[in-house]
């Protein structure tokens, strides 16, 4: 199935053909479903469009990327079902796991692209600084690349952080002038998958919505999926009642660490973070991030390297300070230096009054001597 | 007009007996009617129960050990509902600026016309040394009149990133009309903006304090009984 095929067969033939039991696949639509969180009699509708559907044409691109995308494809839930998600797609281009190379993989990937129609899975960033030399692919710039295979294509899913928003390529001071795929790509439906790396899940669901709506799943003003990302980590973290008890991890390896307590004290993003880690988890459902122990760092938000860090404090340094100051120690500067600041003038005003004398007639002052004056001229009255 | 200052201030009491009351040479007005009153209270205690919840949430630094108490739970339950109290004591009081007595009303806090600016110089010289009388007025000064307005600012700003960080977990309409605010600044900023005014509100309370201290000692008005009373007691050229 890796090497490179114009075959168009239906999906349920391949899966026939590989020993994939009708009953393995009813399983996979079940949990497809679940994880695009639609009612249980959707299962059927999406078993009938995947036996009728043919199989999908998809291109996959890397640019500037650290291929993780890559390996969170390949790592798809179970053996049995990362052969369903491969064998629904005819993988015409994927340069790190077609066998053919060179020219020939290139040409794969230039009759995809004729025949359109296709899905194009973008992995990496796009660097556009000093006209894309950054990454040049077959003596291609990774735009002009981009630019060629979306012509045509039915759909756009950008995986991971990277190709979605930049990601780490474009964290400041950005080098290379790397974007997200939104930025350059326009009239062809974009989802993006991010996360550092995206979850198979999620792309294989992503898939299946397409090919049993014929239309990308509803989107977040980010661009992403809301089956998979309309969730807070914070709100369905296994950790969440110590959050609410009040039981914190305050060093690693400490009782609370131990214990597992929530990670909040040691910088966890859970908070400002939307994914479904927490339910849907990685490798298979074995662990996450925080069931690990380690905080989440946020990589599924956009431009998560700078505005999520420091990874190990829970907010941002205030600008200017240095990293290792914190917003507490700001905020008791604040308070200390005007106390301090008043506290001088309320002396310095004292020292004036000394000198200068009283500022003003006071009301009490006023009250005597015009009372005083009053009995003088009209005989005491009030 | 020539009346004398006394005259005027017979003719004010004469107008309005319940809210000022003319003695010789001087007048002892209702400058802050009950709604501010019982606003400006609210809003005291209201920052005082986010400010101490806040603190927590930002920095959990009560350690409860293995015996789990809620603490995070009750704190932010105690947050959400006095963000509630204080979000109606701030509309409320910009309703009073619209409906309220002359000292209350938005012009106070906004030095435009002539004599609110002459006010207004009159302060910082006052302030800066330059001047030995504080500012004239019954009501607030035009100088303290607009740090209210960069309070109100403040506060505004700390309601609507309080009401976007809810939005992250209410979802819903909320998060429909604050959630472009991530787009401009993400989310970790607006929990650090939300800190940081609570940092800056409490320096503004330093200020506010201790100015009410220095011009009740420099002028004697009972300007800090006044806003427990609402009365003030003023030379009548004042009014
Ligand atoms: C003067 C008024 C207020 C003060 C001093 C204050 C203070 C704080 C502080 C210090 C935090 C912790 C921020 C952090 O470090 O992450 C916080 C969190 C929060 N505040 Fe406020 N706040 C005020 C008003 C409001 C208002 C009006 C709302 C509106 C509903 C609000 C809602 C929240 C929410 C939802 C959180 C986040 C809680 C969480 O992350 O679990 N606050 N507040
Ligand atoms: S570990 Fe992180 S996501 Fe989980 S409850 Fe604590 S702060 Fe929230």
């Amino acid at each position: 199935m890796l090497e490179t095929s114009t075959r168009q067969d239906s999906i349920v033939e391949s899966l026939l053909a590989r020993g994939v039991t009708r009953r393995r696949f009813l399983e996979f639509c079940a949990a497809t479903t679940a994880i695009l969180a639609l009612p249980v009699t959707y299962e059927t509708r999406i078993a009938e469009a995947l036996e009728t559907a043919d199989k999908p044409t998809l291109v996959w691109l890397e640019f500037q990327d650290c291929a993780g995308n890559s390996e969170s494809f390949l790592r798809a839930r179970d053996p049995g079902v990362a052969d369903i998600v491969l064998d629904i797609l005819s993988v015409d281009y994927h340069e790190t796991i077609m066998a053919a190379a060179g020219h020939q993989a290139e040409a794969a990937r230039e009759e995809a692209i004729a025949r359109g129609g296709h899905i194009v899975v973008v992995e990496g960033s796009v660097p556009t600084a000093a006209n894309g030399v950054y990454c040049t692919i077959g003596g291609k710039t990774a735009q002009q690349i981009l630019a060629e295979t979306v012509k045509g294509a039915a759909a756009v899913i950008n995986t991971g952080t990277c190709s979605a928003y930049g990601g780490i390529p474009a964290a400041a001071p950005n080098p290379t002038g790397a974007v997200g795929v939104p930025d350059l790509v326009s009239g062809v439906p974009v989802v993006n998958l991010p996360g550092c790396p995206m979850n198979v899940d999620n792309l294989t669901a992503t898939i299946v919505h397409f090919l049993t709506f014929g239309a990308l799943p509803a989107t977040d003003e980010v661009g992403r999926p809301l089956f998979a990302y309309g969730e807070r980590i914070h709100d369905h973290c296994e950790r969440r009642a110590h959050f609410d008890a009040g039981q914190f991890a305050l060093e690693w390896g400490d009782e609370g660490h131990r214990k597992g307590w929530c990670l909040y004290k040691m910088g966890c993003k859970g908070p400002s973070t939307f994914h479904n880690c927490p339910s849907q988890r990685w490798n298979g459902g074995t662990s996450w991030p925080i069931g690990a122990g380690h905080g989440c760092v946020g990589c599924s938000e956009p431009f998560f390297w700078d505005t999520m860090t420091p990874i190990y404090g829970r907010l941002p340094a205030p600008p200017g300070f240095g990293v290792t100051t914190s917003l507490e120690r700001i905020g008791a500067g604040i308070v200390g230096l005007t106390a301090l600041g008043f506290g001088a003038h309320g002396v310095a005003k004292a020292i004036q009054r000394k000198r200068v004398g009283d500022a003003v007639q006071t009301p009490v002052e006023i009250d005597r001597a015009a009372l005083r004056k009053g009995r003088d001229e009209e005989g005491g009255e009030r | 007009m020539t009346t004398t200052p006394r005259e005027r201030a017979e003719a004010a009491a004469r107008e309005d007996p319940l809210q000022v009351v003319a003695t010789a040479g001087c007048v002892t007005v209702r400058v802050w009617q009950l709604p501010v009153r019982v606003i400006h209270w609210t809003i005291f205690s209201s920052v005082v129960v986010l400010s101490l919840t806040g603190f927590y949430i930002g920095t959990p630094y009560l350690s409860v050990g293995s015996d789990p108490r809620f603490v995070m739970g009750w704190a932010r339950a105690a947050h959400n509902l006095a963000a509630f109290v204080f979000i109606a004591a701030i509309v409320a009081r910009i309703i009073w600026a619209f409906s309220g007595n002359k000292w209350s009303r938005w012009d106070q806090f906004i030095p435009i016309s002539k004599a609110r600016r002459e006010n207004a110089w009159a302060g910082f010289k006052y302030y800066t040394f330059l001047s030995r009388t504080p500012p004239a007025g019954a009501g607030h000064n035009a100088l303290a009149g607009s740090t209210y307005l960069v309070v109100l600012v403040m506060f505004l700003v700390q309601i609507f990133t309080g009401l976007a960080l809810l939005s992250l977990e209410s979802g819903g309409a909320l998060a429909s009309i604050s959630g472009w605010v991530f787009a401009v600044l993400p989310i970790p900023w607006i929990r650090f903006v939300h800190h940081l005014i609570m940092w800056m509100t409490w320096g503004f309370v330093i200020h506010h304090v201790y100015s009410a201290v220095l011009m009740d000692t420099e002028e004697k008005t009972g300007l800090i009984s006044s806003i427990f009373t609402g009365w003030k007691r003023l030379p009548a050229d004042r009014l």
